[in-house]
């Protein structure tokens, strides 16, 4: 982790002062170590790290020669004056730098060769550096047994801690769960959860990034590989649309870890990764991975050479059409285009839509709000969070938006569920259908503030255009208001960029059997919205054809089925939902015979007889940003390390949700939730096996009781659109007047109640 | 060139010819090797029969000829096989691809690897070439004797 903050040095309102005989300058505000390292001076650092608050001063390492002070001064903890003379080159600080590094290392075992650390370690690094050669001390160290479980994903080594606090004030202060502590004093001071129980949280594998020792170490990860045995490769997340940018380790052939980035991104995730982001590798390796191409016909299912999978897709598409190319989520933007470059030549005619929600019409205004990035919640006044649960749909923002209230800021959040962040500050609940008295009742304190900045959840909005509406004319009569969105779809900005609409017409098309073959491409339609109609429809169409990176639901069933590397194993662009484009890049190759959807897609196009100008990943890249209008002016030099925002809006497409109508069917009203362990990622990933979350339908106290369902186990959810039986929760917290039940866990069939563009719906509650 | 000069010439000629000469019968029997001699490697365990290689992978950091693959595990009080936190579950050498430099004896922070004096290692097959764990833990089965000093000791 970088441990220094990012120095603006072209800032206005710059302050000179002398290091080590060299007029320097930073801006007023800076600390001493930070100014250093930005003119190249390192001064080494522990506890400092400015992503978790103020400087706490705790190991003593930075300590610094500061003229006309008496004895040495932590430079961590020290702000930069005018005309400041700073010495970190003098005997008497190498003595105490090599003091403080005799000290911390008093208690530290130095087992190096077994430490997972070890090879990557600040400690390591630094004592090499700026320490003794050797000890004086020849006292007993202290032991504890070791390693403890911290928690399924966390190993805890307690002889190694340097008692930095950066854990602690992690836990206590950037996800503020309050969980970790530091227990005991002195000598006897190690690392402890206040309950004593495991350390649980969303975003806890961040203290194995933070930790510079190897105290705190990955469970997954845990003697896997050493640090030069590994090629760590810089790359974005594909959980989320936030976009977190992170890095890939790869070791013998696979993603063996995932961290944080070396240098954050300041503006989109800071360093920090949910936990989901950072342990789901494992399911790259999964046994439902489709490993090897297959094709299947009544007699049985041949797995075959990649050459003959596609010259069978590509007899598929070659029939008389019309076709029709699903487009999953996760799809990349390039794949996007390929698909829809197919449909304008060798395929013509090929309908193209996207799983995801699309363009919705009643986002039109909002959308052409003054737009924010995620670094803009730090500095709000006010948020106010409409819809959504970005603590579980969004995780990162959630840090976000902690650190805006720790800062100051309000946060006002309105919408149909109660969430982790919903005690932050006042907050409406509203019964679906009614967002709208939510977002009139944030209105007085939205007027109120300077620099207010709205959260909305794309999929909540999308089907309630009053409540946006209502909030697109906040926003525009308030000077300095901002907006972001909470996509609801992986890379449903980039799909949209490429004007890819929703599925509404496909799935028409696919019932009235008029569809020769479907392809989908990372596409798992009969597990989304509108599962019901979309298992109905796919049995009409007359061949399918899967470009899947794992098994289960369409894959068992197309007549082809082409192995696809996942979101780690490709090279492309996801666009953000702060509409920034970012680059994939693979961490490793993909297992067996699968390959890179964009090359599986190409290699069709030949096939076809339609052979592409372009052959790479960039070459598609830069000939879909020459052809559509969003995506003008990048390429992959210009999105870089720390990617490139978009500039114009997506064209608009049909078929996305409509909203406004009123929810289908009798009974209560649906609200559906997400858990952020609770989809196919985190359930195909063994090492989240101790932090998996299932599906469950909860009711209201007194909901329950009136339906007499106080006592019930299971229910029975039924609606217009199909039905589920899940496992019920009476929460005496939740409130009343509707049902809510969570979506996207594999084969709880949550999606069985949803229409196909996500809209409102109610249901009837049964015992089962 | 003058007689004397000749002569001189073939002094050594003169005065080995008469010497019996030297033949050592390899394969039955072997030159002892110097003890600075860099052979076939060997692991070593403990008095107490723990494996002394922890799996740390540094040997393989050092390798310049990249011929060691470790793979380590934990060890568990049901299965304790070396006497640190992880173990070797995997130590393999390609043999052919050694070079005997014996940088990984030096690498090696627990003396768990040394090479020592045997040098037959031909094998009939490439992957035989692979020593493994088992291997390279057990003595070689063609010693060879190591001479008591080295020829200019002090
Ligand atoms: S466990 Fe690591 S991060 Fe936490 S106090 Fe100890 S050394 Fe610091
Ligand atoms: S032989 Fe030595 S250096 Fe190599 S893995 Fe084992 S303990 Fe480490
Ligand atoms: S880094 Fe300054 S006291 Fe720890």
């Amino acid at each position: 982790m970088s441990d220094y903050a990012p120095v603006n040095l072209s800032a206005p309102d710059q302050i000179e002062f002398e290091l080590n005989r060299r007029r320097l300058a930073a801006p007023a505000g800076t600390m001493l170590v930070d100014a250093a390292y930005a003119h190249g001076v390192e001064v080494p650092v522990f506890c400092y790290e400015p992503r978790l608050g103020g400087p706490i001063g705790a190991c003593r390492m930075c300590l610094v020669h500061v003229e006309g002070m008496r004895g040495l001064q932590t430079a961590c903890s020290t702000q930069v004056q005018p005309d400041m003379v700073v010495r970190s080159d003098t005997d008497e600080v190498r003595d105490a730098h090599d003091g403080v590094l005799e000290l911390l290392l008093a208690n530290h075992p130095l087992d190096c060769p077994v430490c997972d650390k070890g090879g990557e370690c600040p400690l390591q690094d630094r004592t090499f550096k700026f320490g003794p050669g050797k000890t004086q001390f020849v006292e007993h160290k202290r032991h504890f047994p070791k390693p403890l479980d911290l928690s399924s994903l966390i190993a805890l080594d307690r002889e190694r801690c340097i008692t930095c606090f950066r854990c602690v004030r992690f836990s206590q202060e950037v996800a503020e769960d309050g969980h970790l502590i530091m227990r005991e004093r002195g000598g006897d001071s190690e690392i402890a959860t206040f309950t004593g129980d495991h350390y649980t949280g969303r975003f806890t594998g961040n203290v194995i990034d933070l930790c510079p020792v190897g105290a705190l170490t990955s469970v997954p990860y845990r003697f896997v590989a050493r640090p030069w045995d590994i090629k760590n490769t810089p790359s974005v997340c594909g959980h989320c649309p936030v976009g977190c940018n992170l890095e890939l380790t790869e070791h013998e052939g696979h993603v063996a870890r995932v961290t944080g980035r070396p240098n954050p991104n300041y503006s989109v995730e800071e360093g920090w990764l949910c936990d989901k982001a950072r342990f789901a590798y494992p399911e790259d390796r999964a046994p439902d991975r489709v490993r090897q191409p297959l094709i299947r016909d009544a007699a049985a299912t041949r797995e075959v050479a990649i050459e003959e999978a596609v010259e069978a897709a590509a007899l598929l598409l070659g029939r008389d059409g019309p076709h029709a190319f699903l487009l999953g989520p996760g799809a990349t933007v390039e794949e996007g285009f390929l698909a829809q470059e197919l449909a304008s030549g060798p395929c013509r005619g090929a309908l193209v839509a996207q799983l995801g929600l699309g363009d919705a019409p009643a986002l039109a205004g909002l959308r052409a709000a003054p737009a924010a990035q995620l670094d803009d919640i730090d500095r709000a006044d006010l948020v106010v969070l409409v819809g959504g649960d970005p603590a579980n749909q969004q995780p990162v923002v959630e840090l976000r938006i902690r650190k805006a209230v720790r800062g100051g800021g309000r946060l006002v959040s309105a919408g149909p569920r109660r969430h982790p962040l919903s005690g932050l500050g006042p907050s409406y609940i509203t019964p679906p259908g009614r967002l709208l008295d939510g977002v009139r009742a944030a209105g007085p304190a939205f007027r109120a503030a300077r620099r207010p900045l709205v959260l909305w959840d794309e999929a909540d909005l999308a089907h309630e255009p009053a409540a946006a509406a209502e909030l697109a004319g906040l926003l525009g009569a308030t000077r300095g208001a901002r907006q972001l969105e909470l996509g609801a779809d992986v890379n449903g900005a980039g799909l949209s960029a490429l004007g890819i609409p929703g599925a509404a017409d496909l799935v028409a098309a696919l019932e009235q059997g008029t569809i020769t073959t479907l392809l989908t491409i990372h596409a798992q339609p009969a597990e989304s919205a509108g599962a019901a109609r979309w298992a109905e429809a796919l049995g009409r169409v007359g061949a399918v054809v899967a470009l899947a990176s794992h098994g289960g639901g369409i894959a068992d069933s197309a007549a082809v089925v082409l192995p696809a590397a996942t979101h780690r194993e490709q090279e492309g662009v996801y666009v953000s939902m702060a509409k920034r484009a970012q680059r994939l890049r693979p961490g490793a190759a993909p297992p067996g015979g699968a390959a890179p959807g964009w090359e599986l897609l190409i290699a069709l196009a030949h096939r076809l007889g339609a052979a592409p100008a372009y052959r790479s990943p960039a070459a598609t890249f830069a000939a879909a940003a020459a052809a559509r209008p969003a995506l003008a002016g990048l390429s992959y030099d210009v999105i870089g390390e720390l990617g490139a925002l978009l500039h114009a809006a997506p064209p608009a497409t049909t078929n996305g949700a409509v909203g406004g109508g009123g929810a289908d069917g009798t009974g209560l009203p649906l609200v559906t939730t997400l858990r952020i362990f609770g989809d196919a990622a985190a359930h195909r990933s063994d090492a989240l096996s101790g932090v998996r979350q299932g599906a469950e339908v909860v009711l209201g106290a007194g909901e329950a009781e009136r339906r007499g369902l106080a006592g019930a186990a299971q229910v029975r959810l039924q609606s217009p659109h199909g039905a589920c039986t899940l496992p019920l929760r009476v929460d005496p917290r939740c409130p009343d007047g509707a049902v809510h039940a969570t979506l996207g866990v594999p084969g709880a069939g949550v999606e069985r109640l949803l229409a196909v563009d996500r809209s409102p719906v109610r249901v009837e509650v049964t015992a089962a | 060139m003058s007689r004397a000069a000749a002569l001189a010439g073939f002094r050594v000629t003169f005065s080995t010819m008469l010497r019996k000469p030297e033949v050592i019968g390899y394969p039955e029997r072997k030159t002892p090797v110097f003890p600075r001699f860099r052979g076939r490697h060997r692991l070593w365990t403990h008095e107490n029969g723990l494996e002394k290689c922890v799996g740390c992978s540094l040997c393989v950091a050092a390798c310049p000829a990249d011929c060691i693959r470790v793979v380590a595990e934990e060890n568990t009080p049901e299965r304790r096989v070396s006497a640190g936190e992880r173990f070797a579950h995997i130590y393999e050498i390609n043999m052919l691809r050694c070079i005997f430099c014996g940088y990984c004896e030096l690498a090696c922070p627990f003396d768990a690897i040394t090479l020592e004096a045997e040098y037959e290692m031909s094998e009939r097959e490439r992957h035989a070439e692979i020593y493994t764990k088992e291997m390279l833990l057990a003595p070689h089965p063609k010693p060879v004797p190591v001479r008591a000093e080295e020829p200019d000791a002090e």
